[in-house]
């Protein structure tokens, strides 16, 4: 027959685990901003990357404005014809000046400063262009046409990504460890602190089980009231980066939206941490137990 | 119900302080076990309520070997066993209710029941106004009684008492033996631990004598104790 019943005292205000719920909510602060900030990223990346796909940029630079812009018809005319082309547009100087001046300053970009001419290309999804040969085409009109699919951009902020989402989850991993190592210091510190309670249990026919169960109950909810607290912490922190984040990078990146679902994901770690504190406290307790007679 | 058949035991890698201890209580029997400080009589106690296993020998309770039980068997055998330690051993942070309810708690009893069965049983050894009071508050004759109160409240098969009249004054000192011999006659095996020379002439149980860790003779009893009427 397996009972249970809380036999343990309060915690007293000297005893070790009574600062394993400020423990937890600090494991749980860190291992929630580590997740957040490897989804930010992930979420970031693919917001950027679906909005780049299927779009080719054709630059032509020179230092004649009237030239370029002529040679940027020509070349408008020849993409047209391109099967697998969707749509081709000249980007207007005055949307081109708006791009620019929160770099350069209103006022700054003068007639004689040296802008391309910028041509915006849509492609047919599931379609490929060889864009070089397309380039070594439209270089017949001039030598100082370019084209970029964004596809190199693209793949060093996708390591970039990949390399911070790594790192993340080490992170992740390290943390977990170092709060299962918390939980075992202090199981043994409480069965030590109780000790001759255990033992009356003990020789009063109490099982194992009964004791441990006592054990894993306090610890998890050390986990899920600390928990709580850290998950609450890491929402108001993020909040406040994002908002920070959105006032500095207005009008010179188009931040991302902020991604409340993806984040709701991070509710899972006062779970996880309660979990893991009731399953380390009980392998504990079980352990310590079976070395007594 | 127990018999010892050359029981020897240790502490750690010291000398032993019982050697080749033999004898056997027949079920329903009352013994005192007598012997100077550091006889050894806590540590024969320790062996029968399974708080050590022996260095050498064979101890059986229940008709089995308890020194080769398995350690998941153990429990099940302890909950057949009252104690009664010379230090108490009550829980500071349980009201007397709560630590005289602890073995009814531990064998899965929940609810009002186990409360008034406390409750009579507490106000059996006169701690009707001490119910509720934690052992820090109850002076050294309450504590005893809370413990024996403990011990007894599962009525178990044997009763194992180290000193248990050793803070009461006389009156209670009776008051708690006629309970032993009440349990006894309810067909409880009864040890008790005892420096009380005249308790045990006048209950009349034989005894146990222990020196120097051996068992020198056991003595029968002068007068039938069943016979006890209690404190007149």
């Amino acid at each position: 027959m397996s009972t249970s019943f809380d036999f343990l005292p309060d915690v007293k205000f000297r005893e070790a685990t009574k600062l394993l719920p400020w423990v937890m909510a600090i494991m749980v602060y860190l291992s929630a901003l580590s997740a957040a900030g490897s989804l930010l990223l992930h979420s970031g990346f693919d917001d950027w990357a679906s909005s780049l796909q299927g779009k080719v940029t054709v630059q032509i630079t020179g230092e004649d404005s009237a030239v370029i812009k002529e040679q940027a018809n020509e070349i408008q005319q020849i993409l047209r014809k391109v099967p697998g082309i969707l749509s081709v547009r000249i980007i207007p100087d005055n949307e081109i000046t708006a791009l620019l001046e929160p770099w350069l300053g209103a006022g700054n970009i003068t007639d004689d400063l040296p802008i391309p001419v910028m041509i915006d290309l849509e492609t047919e999804p599931d379609v490929y262009i060889n864009l070089d040969a397309l380039e070594i085409k439209l270089k017949q009109i001039t030598d100082t046409v370019y084209l970029d699919d964004h596809a190199q951009w693209l793949v060093h902020f996708y390591n970039l990504t990949y390399t911070v989402e790594y790192t993340a989850l080490g992170i992740l991993v390290m943390i977990l460890l170092a709060s299962i190592s918390i939980v075992i210091f202090g199981t043994k510190s409480s069965m030590s602190e109780h000790k001759s309670t255990i033992e009356i249990m003990h020789l009063m026919g109490a099982q194992d089980q009964m004791i441990a169960h006592a054990y894993q109950r306090r610890f998890m909810n050390y986990g899920l009231r600390g928990g709580a607290y850290g998950l609450v912490l890491s929402f108001i922190t993020l909040f406040g980066l994002s908002k920070l984040v959105q006032n500095l990078a207005s009008g010179l990146v188009e931040m991302p939206t902020f991604p409340y679902l993806t984040i709701s994901l991070l509710f899972v770690f006062p779970i996880l941490f309660a979990v893991l504190s009731m399953l380390t406290a009980r392998i504990t307790v079980m352990r310590e137990l079976g070395r007594m007679l | 119900m127990v018999e010892f058949r050359n029981v020897s035991m240790g502490y750690d890698k010291g000398h032993d302080v019982l050697s080749d201890i033999s004898f056997k209580l027949e079920t329903g029997t009352m013994h005192f076990l007598t012997g100077p400080s550091g006889a050894g009589k806590t540590s024969l106690l320790k062996l029968m309520y399974l708080a050590h296993r022996p260095n050498r020998g064979e101890i059986m309770m229940f008709g089995q070997d308890v020194a080769k039980a398995r350690r998941e068997d153990l429990p099940k055998l302890r909950r057949r066993i009252g104690i009664v330690f010379q230090d108490f051993r009550l829980l500071d942070h349980m009201s007397a209710v709560e630590n005289v309810a602890l073995p009814l708690r531990i064998a899965g009893g929940k609810g009002p029941q186990i409360n008034e069965h406390v409750e009579e049983l507490l106000s059996w050894v006169g701690l009707d106004e001490r119910m509720l009071a934690n052992p820090s508050a109850l002076s050294g004759g309450e504590k005893q009684r809370v413990a024996i109160a403990r011990a007894v409240i599962r009525r178990p098969d044997i009763l194992l008492a180290d000193e248990p009249t050793g803070n009461v004054d006389p009156e209670m000192s009776e008051r708690l033996m006629y309970l032993f011999v009440e349990l006894n006659k309810l067909g409880t095996t009864i040890v008790i631990a005892t420096h009380d020379n005249k308790l045990v002439e006048k209950i009349g149980a034989p005894r146990l004598h222990l020196e120097k860790g051996q068992l020198l003779h056991i003595q029968g009893s002068k007068k039938k104790f069943s016979d006890y009427e209690g404190p007149q």
